[in-house]
């Protein structure tokens, strides 16, 4: 037999995973989760869906993300607008989502790229090439100004996080209330996809001296495109 | 067969965390003496104390979500044992593998070989307290693998080489003209300036590139879903979300009481943990890992770990008052509202947890012996339990703690590693002659009598009592004399 040089972490593992549930078991013994107290929500006015976006409004601009309202057919120019104005020449998005076919109108000097890499090969040109990126939104909570993304092989993770502009496409019909109505809703219990994130603003810190500074080490401005039909 | 040797014993070593804590009176001194650090202390809870009041502008709400959420985590507890089996199952059948420790040496001995198996050289962390606990850095430093921290907080508190001094906020203790000079001294090519956002943005910039070339993510966890298998995080900066997605291996890492059953028991925990910490209705990213890269996705790490760490949790868990330490989800409202860490700062206690919260759970995982002096370093006003999220009744558990540390080493059904740790022979003779005294009126008279009659006796110096007070001095005659005399003097002086 092999006398290996370094302790068997499998070991560790299951003989601490077999002691420490011994140990916490025995507290438990007879245990009637029955009896178990009756937990109450608090009951959150209801908002109607003006009342709704107003406050979805409030919290992104309070959260120093900046919110456009627009139609749809306005996407292309408004984002080539708001490239320009930062002087930014080029942009990342997914393919195949529904946005893709409206980027071909963007403004012709604008380089397009598809994230259609994979990030092995690609990782200091996606941290060095791109200096903007929109993606989609799977949909929005009113009660925390924050949007939801579902990443997928169309749009990964690294999209919406290492571009340091970040436009992203919310659909005013797809506002719940809350994190709670949602997940409820959505019943999202039942399968959930690698990876979900809230994004409720630019990266931000205030680790120095409290003062808040933005752009952290996400993107340093959300632009948030408010699809409003 | 016969000369199979099992693979070595891993070599437990005392935490360096126990001698700090040790010497909790010496820092207690060298750091109130420091009035700059007092200085930048008094703001920072100022601060957050002002943005916690903010965020919960309807008494009825904040009151029916503590109610809530104390109840979740007490039900998560109740079913811990389940829930943590149902969270291997969950997290194994999603792709992530799952490592048990019960010691910290254990569980920086398994991510150390996690990493050497992936050949890997260089770490970022994202804010992670429990590796605090394990001291994972020093650990994988002996390994020739370098641990950089990527919070901002914990990048500058790992420059200046030293430990967070409060969980939420680790270089609150610094001021920005302390962390210009530090980035001066340390970062070739930063002039000394004092503007916060050309800090972040300096520190943005070296972090951008380790993200980019680290072998390794490690990460904490906020809440565990076992329902999901999920592994929820929260944060603000982005790097919690870089650590987890772009290097190949994630590594979590987590203390077994972050185990939550459903996935509906998320929202109303993380709705009370950002506006108890620092008064954000969400924080910026709130990030929900199930799985590892899946076929055909283009980025995500391809190996997803989790390691539950013990370090004492089972300890406290196995006692049902003590337990309630354990529904603690890390918010730091407790030392925010402390004035005894708003005056002594949090490098003070020695330990990784400071504050309140520390002083709770630090002598479960350094023992008793170590940590005795913590849970007297407490006026009892309460402020921390009146602020706590989950409703853990802080001041009632010190108070806990107190007894356990004087108890007799030998009295039956000993709870905690070291009790009897604090118990002084002389202190102990006291009390019981003062119990005494107090049970014989004879005994009670004729002590009060000396006292009174021998009152010139009393020593001037009275140790630390009579460092910055004056010594007490008797009255010359007892209450019960004096009242006696009142009487007959009224009852002689008027008619």
């Amino acid at each position: 037999m092999k006398h290996s040089e370094k302790p068997n972490i499998e070991d560790i593992s299951t003989s601490a995973r077999a002691s420490i549930l011994a140990k916490i078991k025995a507290q438990v013994v007879g245990a009637d989760y029955d009896k178990l107290p009756q937990e109450n929500a608090f009951v959150y006015p209801t908002l109607n869906k003006t009342e709704q976006l107003a406050q979805f409004y409030l919290h992104l601009e309070a959260n120093h993300a900046q919110v456009i309202k627009l139609a749809e057919a306005d996407l292309a120019s408004v984002i080539s607008a708001e490239l320009n104005k930062r002087a930014i020449t080029s942009l990342l998005y997914g393919k195949n989502t529904d946005y893709a076919t409206s980027m071909a109108s963007l403004a012709p000097q604008l380089q397009l790229q598809a994230y259609d890499f994979s990030i092995d090969d690609h990782k200091a040109s996606l941290f060095n090439d791109y200096p903007a990126a929109v993606s989609s939104s799977r949909c929005a909570i009113s009660a925390t100004g924050s949007i939801v993304l579902w990443p997928d092989e169309n749009e990964p993770r690294t999209l919406s996080l290492v571009p340091p502009v970040h436009f992203v496409i919310v659909d005013a019909n797809t506002l719940y209330p809350d994190f709670q109505s949602l997940i409820e809703q959505q019943q999202w219990q039942k399968n959930l996809p690698t990876n979900v994130v809230f994004i409720s603003g630019p990266s931000k810190t205030a680790d120095i001296q409290q003062t808040l500074a933005y752009g952290a080490h996400g993107p340093k401005e959300l632009i948030v495109l408010l699809l409003n039909s | 067969m016969t000369d199979q040797q099992a693979s070595p014993q891993l070599e437990e070593q005392e935490s360096k965390y126990a001698k700090s804590a040790r010497a909790f009176r010496d820092n207690v001194t060298r750091d109130l003496a420091n009035s700059e650090l007092r200085s930048n202390f008094r703001g920072a809870m100022d601060y957050l104390m002002d943005k916690r009041k903010a965020a919960f502008c309807e008494e009825t709400e904040l009151e029916t979500l503590r109610i809530q959420c104390q109840q979740i985590k007490q039900r998560c507890l109740a079913k811990l044992p389940i829930l943590l089996e149902q969270l291997e199952d969950k997290l194994t059948q999603n792709g992530i593998k799952v490592h048990w420790a019960e010691t910290t040496t254990q569980a920086n001995e398994i991510i150390a070989q996690l990493i050497e198996a992936k050949k890997g050289k260089s770490v970022v962390k994202g804010k992670s307290m429990v590796s605090e606990e394990t001291a994972l850095n020093d650990y994988l430093a002996q390994r020739q693998v370098e641990c950089l921290e990527s919070d901002m907080g914990e990048y500058i508190v790992q420059l200046a080489k030293e430990h967070p001094s409060h969980i939420i906020m680790p270089a609150i203790h610094q001021n920005k003209q302390q962390v210009a000079k530090l980035f001066a001294e340390n970062i070739e090519g930063f002039n000394y300036n004092t503007d916060v956002d050309t800090l972040i943005q300096q520190g943005r910039s070296i972090l951008r590139d380790k993200f980019c070339s680290a072998d390794v993510g490690l990460s904490g966890v906020n809440f565990a879903v076992a329902e999901t298998g999920t592994l929820c995080l929260v944060e603000n900066e982005g790097n919690g979300r870089m650590c987890t997605t772009v290097p190949d291996l994630h590594i979590a890492i987590t203390g077994i009481e972050k185990v939550v059953e459903h996935l509906a028991d998320v929202p109303p925990l993380l709705s009370l943990l950002t506006r108890s910490a620092t008064g954000q209705a969400i924080s910026t990213y709130f990030n929900m890992i199930t799985s590892p890269r899946k076929v055909g996705e283009k980025d995500g790490p391809k190996e997803v770990h989790l390691v539950l760490l013990d370090n004492g949790r089972s300890q406290a868990f196995a006692d049902e008052e003590l337990r309630q330490t354990l529904q603690c989800i890390r918010c730091g409202a407790c030392m925010n509202h402390c004035p005894v860490y708003t005056r002594i700062g949090g490098h003070a206690y020695g330990t990784v947890y400071p504050g309140p919260i520390g002083k709770m759970i630090s002598p479960h995982m350094l023992g008793l012996e170590a940590t005795s002096d913590l849970p007297t370093a407490s006026s009892l006003c309460g402020a921390c339990g009146e602020v706590c999220p989950v409703k853990i009744p802080i001041p009632k558990l010190l108070l806990r703690l107190r007894k356990e540390s004087v108890k007799p080493k030998d009295a039956a059904g000993e709870v905690m590693k070291g009790q009897g740790a604090g118990r002084s022979a002389t202190e102990a003779f006291i009390w019981k002659a003062w119990a005494l005294v107090h049970k014989s009126s004879l005994l009670y008279q004729l002590s009060m009598w000396s006292l009174t009659r021998f009152r010139f006796l009393m020593p001037k110096n009275l140790g630390p009592w009579t460092r910055v007070r004056t010594a007490p001095k008797p009255a010359a005659k007892t209450l019960h004399e004096q009242l006696k005399n009142r009487k007959s003097q009224a009852s002689t002086g008027r008619g």
